[in-house]
């Protein structure tokens, strides 16, 4: 069982391995959808997406309903275990930052102290008399009748309108109105939701009612809101894997629990926090350098970035086609021309000559800077073409759909793929986004895992915009055809495959990077074999089924080393000496 | 006049503070200004203050007693909770005030800061830390400070 298990990370090591040689490998396009005309049908098996995207999901998302129903349920717990009111069990819980376990600790530790350190007494410290027909107000020292005097456990009297006041100026100070007390400074008996009912208030009853709801969440160490501005859910953490604490809120808004800033994976929190810091620091100068717009490399006028895609067309008469980041001309990026995306590098310009002091700090200056730029406009790019994704996602759902199943003749159910390859789009250029973060910190002198690290990030870049040219520009002649295309199943195939090969990358990557490239020595560009069981993590027993598609061509040749042979039919990495595959029972040949 | 809404609450409290006055505090309303109260505080024997009287002015706010009044001290003193425009630093007038407390009380804290002063909760930094580094030499000053300028009453 245990090398079953030893296999499946082999496997994920070399599909790593695999992903980063695919680019050299193959020299046209067509490859990557050729694998997919034969699996296609286990590719999009609705399950298997789901499973592994989500490998584990360690938290839950809350809507106000579901917290004020846990809540409930809390009290009514510890009431039940402890036999007190709700009343009581509600202050108790909120003593304990909501731990049902520490109350029940406490309370079963020392009930005596905690009642006394809550404030929860069993016996009024002054007592009246049933016979006594008016009281005095401690507070505004009016006699009042019985009926007007209320009082907390404590028995100290006080008249409801002075009860109304004390409370609702606690309410105004803040959540701290959660843990009044009795009005005698000698007393400290709690005040419990019951008198809060006595208001007349209903401004102030709500009030006290979101402090209660807010305090389940912020309190208590396990649960945070949702950060995305409007958005009022609550998410719940269980902290039981290591590293992954991306959490995605039914808001669609993804952010790190850990941190509580946009999902940032595969960058650490640490760099993160630094990279907004040093954004903010920088902010005001860089939108002065960059502004909004580029002037045209040919033609001079300058151009607003409005697409999603790098590949830029200046308008006519210019017509010059530009890679948006490095403005030199297109027709070098594509893959058809033998090109090579080479716009993430950053070359750290050699100090020729000899420099004075003053020179040479000035131009350290400037060429720190300039590295700065490189990095943070590739960072902004991104950002504000995942933006776009995202706005043209919601146009393709809200109108592009309805249109295209119309035009195509194709049930809605049928264009999933096309909402598939936004969605892929957006959760791409945000990990894309971070790798230039990455790149920033990783250090100048590791010379062979900055290479190979811009290497890997040129093939996401050059991935991700082919993905992004097929969703954003080849979808739109089929919008605006007659009829239907006999096209568009070539489309859809193109447009899946892209997708699934896209997605199946950048996982990969994201492994790769928070492995800080492990894979990687410090003598150069060569791939340790070694069974580290970390890169496996999150895996689960489907993915040696997805490599296979793949890669299946370079995988044989790779998996042969001495102590294992690779399944020609599903790539299962098999020890020596079985004969028959393990995994699908095929014979070696 | 501005007194005619005056609170019942506040009315008792100023005539109990005429009437059974605590020793060593005095403290009665302005004529025109029934919740501007001059108060005066003799210095607490045994304590550097001793022999002094010191001035205070305190105001009940319209919000009281729901929210602390206010008090400040109008003679100098040098003493780690009080600053040099007189504003002292005591729990109950801030955060730990309760309605159920009174002027009287309130007062009565203030005489007890003086006896004993808290250099570890300082208003002023200067005095406290005079108070921490040289406690012999600090009351020294506050006994010459309470000579020169709560002496002439």
């Amino acid at each position: 069982m245990q090398s079953e298990d030893d296999m499946h990370d082999a496997n994920d090591i070399d599909s790593l391995d695999d992903d980063f040689y695919s680019g050299e490998t193959e020299d046209a396009p067509l490859d990557y959808y050729s694998d997919y005309d034969d699996e296609a049908d286990d590719y999009f098996e609705e399950a298997d997406r789901i499973e592994s995207r989500r490998p584990e999901q360690n938290f839950t998302i809350l809507k106000e309903s579901d917290i004020k129903q846990r809540q409930e349920e809390d009290v009514t717990r510890v009431a039940t275990v402890l036999s007190i009111s709700r009343i009581f069990a509600s202050i108790l819980l909120r003593y304990y930052n909501w731990s049902v376990s520490r109350v029940h600790d406490a309370w079963f530790a020392d009930e005596e102290q905690v009642r006394k350190s809550v404030g929860l007494l069993e016996k009024p410290i002054v007592q009246h008399d049933n016979n006594t027909r008016e009281l005095t107000c401690g507070i505004c020292f009016e006699n009042y009748p019985r009926a007007r005097i209320e009082m907390a456990s404590c028995g100290h009297p006080y008249c409801i309108s002075c009860w109304e006041g004390y409370i609702s100026t606690s309410i105004s100070d803040g959540p701290g109105c959660l843990m009044l007390r009795c009005p005698d400074p000698t007393c400290g008996a709690a005040v419990g939701q019951d008198m809060i009912s006595l208001l007349k208030s209903d401004e102030d009853k709500q009030k006290y009612a979101r402090y209660l709801l807010r305090s389940y969440i912020e309190d208590n160490k396990k649960s945070k809101w949702c950060p995305a501005p409007g958005c009022e859910c609550a998410v719940t953490f269980d902290a039981v894997s290591v590293g992954n604490y991306d959490v995605s809120c039914l808001c669609s808004y993804s952010f790190c629990w850990n941190c509580t800033e946009e999902a940032h994976r595969p960058v650490d929190c640490g760099t993160v926090a630094k990279w907004i810091l040093k954004n903010s620091a920088e902010s005001e100068n860089m939108n002065w350098i960059l502004a909004n717009s580029k002037p045209c490399p040919k033609c001079k006028r300058p151009i607003e970035k409005n697409q999603g895609c790098m590949h830029m067309t200046c308008t006519p008469p210019c017509k010059y086609e530009f890679c948006w980041l490095c403005l030199g001309v297109w027709s070098d990026h594509g893959e058809r021309t033998g090109g090579f995306y080479a716009c993430n590098r950053y070359e750290t310009a050699k100090q020729e000559g000899v420099y004075d002091d003053t020179e040479r700090r000035r131009e350290m200056a400037k060429n720190s800077l300039e590295r700065y730029t490189h990095y943070y406009e590739r960072w902004a790019s991104n950002q504000s073409s995942r933006q776009k994704a995202l706005a043209d996602l919601q146009q393709m759902q809200t109108v592009h759909i309805e249109k295209l199943s119309d035009i195509q003749c194709q049930p809605e159910s049928q264009l999933k793929f096309i909402t598939e390859a936004w969605l892929q789009i957006i959760e791409c250029r945000r990990v894309l986004k971070w790798t230039y973060a990455y790149g920033f910190y990783l250090p100048e002198h590791e010379l062979a895992k900055k290479q190979f690290f811009e290497y890997l990030q040129g093939e996401a870049e050059s991935g991700l915009e082919r993905l992004h040219q097929c969703a954003e520009k080849e979808l739109q002649p089929f919008l605006c055809a007659d009829e239907p295309s006999r096209e568009f199943n070539d489309f859809r195939t193109k447009l899946a495959g892209l997708t699934s090969v896209t997605r199946n990358y950048f996982e990969n990557l994201v492994r790769a990077l928070e492995n800080g490239l492990s894979d990687v020595d410090s003598n150069g560009a060569s791939f340790s074999r070694a069974t580290s069981s970390k890169n496996a993590a999150g895996s689960s027993k489907g993915r040696s089924g997805r490599v296979k598609g793949t890669f299946r061509t370079s995988m044989s040749s790779r998996m042969n080393d001495d102590s294992h042979w690779c399944c020609e039919h599903c790539t299962y990495a098999n020890v020596k000496s079985a004969t028959t595959c393990q995994m699908c029972y095929q014979q070696r040949r | 006049m501005a007194n005619s809404n005056l609170p019942r609450r506040i009315i008792k409290e100023t005539q109990r503070l005429l009437s059974e006055p605590a020793p060593g505090i005095s403290a009665s309303p302005s004529e025109d200004n029934m919740r501007y109260f001059n108060v005066m505080i003799l210095g607490p024997t045994q304590s550097p203050y001793e022999g002094g009287v010191f001035k205070l002015e305190l105001f009940l706010p319209e919000e009281y007693p729901m929210a602390a009044p206010k008090v400040r001290f109008l003679t100098k003193i040098y003493h780690p909770n009080i600053d040099k425009l007189g504003r002292i630093c005591l729990d109950i007038l801030k955060d730990k005030w309760s309605p159920a407390l009174q002027i009287r009380t309130v007062l009565l804290s203030i005489q007890a800061l003086l006896s004993a002063p808290n250099p570890d909760d300082p208003l002023s930094e200067n005095i406290a830390k005079h108070w921490k580094s040289n406690e012999a030499e600090a009351v020294e000053t506050a006994k010459e400070w309470t000579r020169l300028y709560a002496s002439d009453a």
